[in-house]
């Protein structure tokens, strides 16, 4: 066929296959990267969830053992009250920072130099390592020398145990968490505010709308979208929750802060149970998986009613 | 015009206070102002204070004494000075690992001439990549690890780190380069310059800014990054956060040099994201739009 075309057309499309080519050769290392490091692991944990393999013996066979560790999953009360825990800690760490996020993201919306400051000391809880955040609010809630109590003394307040109260050690987690990303969702917040038409919020003024109705009518439906998303990823991030649960209670006391990533971490590398913590792993990203696409449903829904 | 002057939403006074008033939105700022800045004062406070004064009760909330004993106990006592260098090793690998072959990945997402559909398969596998928790994969490497005996080396945390970090940059920056005008490429092809020649001398200089958000978010990602770096180090390459969760013992009393550890870790983000906030907050903007 080739010889049929002329000269000029040949070259081209010789260039296009080349792009191709090189639009391949940009590709691949990224996805061979993440196919070898993320993805076979994952084929390798849902392998695992059909066998028990102990993985501390040295020269331990992994035995075949069907659907045991899914039977077990759904039998086991231990990981029903972390799977429990862990959406007490989503929903009502989430839905503080969403509301307190999307207020101070209102107040600090302006231009003036105050917004600014504010903006950039924001930042710093946001980029601390969870770890180190964990260990100082355990140093402030420490029962007998931490700030927290001292400070709450002043008011009449005494002798609140932070963490070793099945409540409030559940609390404090989930004030924690709220201290670190509340901000975040104030930051991208005030960003998405930043962007919005402001032409059209001076029309809706001049033509009489009060400031609540133009927040109620305007603001709010064009940032919808973003809330949204900001909703979801909030909302997956916080069913990763590992660190600062780690630092600060470990789960406990007892199963009071338990989280599944803490509890498949136990059964993996405390108890050395693979097949286990494969099976859970399997259903987790199930769960995950279902969640973000009704996220997405619900973003396309939001987006169409614009 | 005085109506503008009162209900200017882009004034200084925000949008909230148009609504709620003034006060509300004073009082809001100093709240959240107060709840943020106390435990960094208290942080920055005990990492200087005198040993009687951290563990003395009442706390001292305004020490009269301050020292650098703590820093001096910290790269006296703990291999810190080696853990600190290693997380610097680990974090800037991965970061140009990340960026180099995460934009690249992008491009061809967002503008390579590959067939719609091969995109939209990896755009998702990545989205899907992006989302799962890094747990579940924590015991097949673990695993797998151990077998090829790359636990406890620097490179097994620079291959996971760099792993976790890539869907992420890819989706960042297929975000900003769908943003550029599709006529800077057709210009370049009419030139005769190939893909490689499009990209390196057309795009890349004029997507810095994204270059940066995603390089600082993939620096601060790995910076503080505590579950892999727990499980694949035992003595030799403990990270930072690895560290100061060490401090924490059914003791619990070295809270001087925890704090100090603390702050010397968050010391270079909050230099880095400070200088560069503009591209910082750009990225997480441009990361939400992406979803």
């Amino acid at each position: 066929m080739e010889h049929r075309l002329d000269g000029k057309t040949n070259r081209l499309s010789l260039s296009k296959r080349k792009d191709t080519w090189a639009a391949w050769s940009f590709l691949v290392p990224a996805s061979l990267f993440l196919f070898v490091t993320s993805f076979l692991p994952l084929l390798y944990s849902a392998y695992l969830s059909f066998f028990r393999f102990k993985m501390n013996l040295p020269k331990a066979v992994p035995l075949f053992i069907g659907l045991e560790n899914y039977a077990r999953v759904f039998t086991d009360s231990q990981l029903a009250t972390s799977a429990l825990n862990t959406l007490v800690f989503a929903l009502a760490s989430v839905s503080v920072e969403m509301a307190l996020g999307l207020m101070v993201a209102l107040a600090i919306s302006g231009d003036g130099k105050i917004n600014r400051v504010a903006l950039a000391i924001f930042i710093v809880p946001m980029i601390m390592a969870p770890v180190a955040a964990g260990t100082l609010w355990r140093m402030m809630l420490d029962s007998a020398t931490g700030v927290v109590n001292y400070l709450l003394s002043l008011l009449g307040i005494s002798g609140v145990s932070w963490l070793a109260n099945t409540t409030t050690a559940m609390v404090s987690v989930i004030f924690v968490n709220i201290w670190q990303l509340t901000p975040w969702v104030t930051v991208v917040v005030a960003a998405g505010l930043k962007a919005l038409p402001q032409d059209c919020i001076q029309a809706a003024l001049v033509d009489g709308a009060t400031p609540f109705q133009v927040f109620r009518r305007i603001v709010l439906p064009l940032i919808m979208p973003l809330l949204t998303v900001i909703l979801m990823i909030r909302f997956i991030d916080a069913f990763k929750v590992f660190d600062t649960v780690y630092v600060m209670t470990g789960g406990g006391p007892g199963l009071a802060t338990e989280m599944l990533p803490n509890f498949i971490y136990k059964q993996g590398l405390k108890y050395f149970d693979a097949g286990y913590a494969g099976a859970m792993a399997v259903l987790f990203v199930l769960a995950m998986t279902l969640v973000v696409l009704l996220f997405v449903k619900w973003r396309s829904w939001e987006e169409a009613k614009l | 015009m005085s109506l503008k002057r009162k209900y200017d939403f882009t004034s200084p006074h925000g949008i909230l206070s148009n609504f709620a008033g003034r006060p509300v939105k004073v009082a809001l700022i100093v709240l959240s102002m107060t709840v943020v800045l106390f435990p960094l004062y208290w942080l920055v406070t005990n990492a200087l204070k005198l040993e009687r004064d951290y563990l003395a009760y009442p706390p001292v909330l305004i020490p009269k004494e301050i020292t650098f004993e703590s820093f001096v106990e910290l790269f006296e006592k703990n291999a810190f000075a080696s853990s600190l260098a290693t997380t610097l090793i680990i974090t800037a690998v991965t970061t140009l690992l990340c960026v180099a072959i995460g934009s690249t990945a992008a491009y061809t997402l967002a503008r390579g001439p590959i067939g719609r559909k091969a995109k939209n398969i990896f755009g998702v596998w990545f989205l899907v990549q992006k989302m799962y928790p890094a747990i579940v994969t924590a015991i097949p490497v673990f695993i797998v690890m151990r077998a090829l005996r790359l636990i406890d080396t620097r490179f097994s945390l620079i291959i996971m780190n760099t792993s976790f970090n890539l869907p992420m940059i890819i989706w960042l920056m297929m975000g900003f380069f769908e943003q550029l005008p599709i006529s800077l490429e057709e210009s370049g092809m009419l030139d005769g310059a190939g893909f490689y020649k499009r990209f390196f001398y057309l795009i890349l200089p004029i997507t810095k800014p994204g270059l940066i958000s995603a390089a600082i978010l993939t620096f601060v990602a790995t910076w503080n990054e505590f579950l892999f770096s727990v499980i694949l180090s035992i003595k030799r390459t403990k990270t930072l956060p690895v560290i100061i969760a060490g401090f924490i013992t059914d003791r619990g009393l070295d809270w001087g040099p925890m704090a100090a550890a603390s702050v010397l870790m968050l010391v270079p983000v909050v230099l880095l994201t400070f200088f560069l906030q503009k591209d910082f907050v750009q990225g997480l903007a441009m990361g939400a739009v992406k979803g």
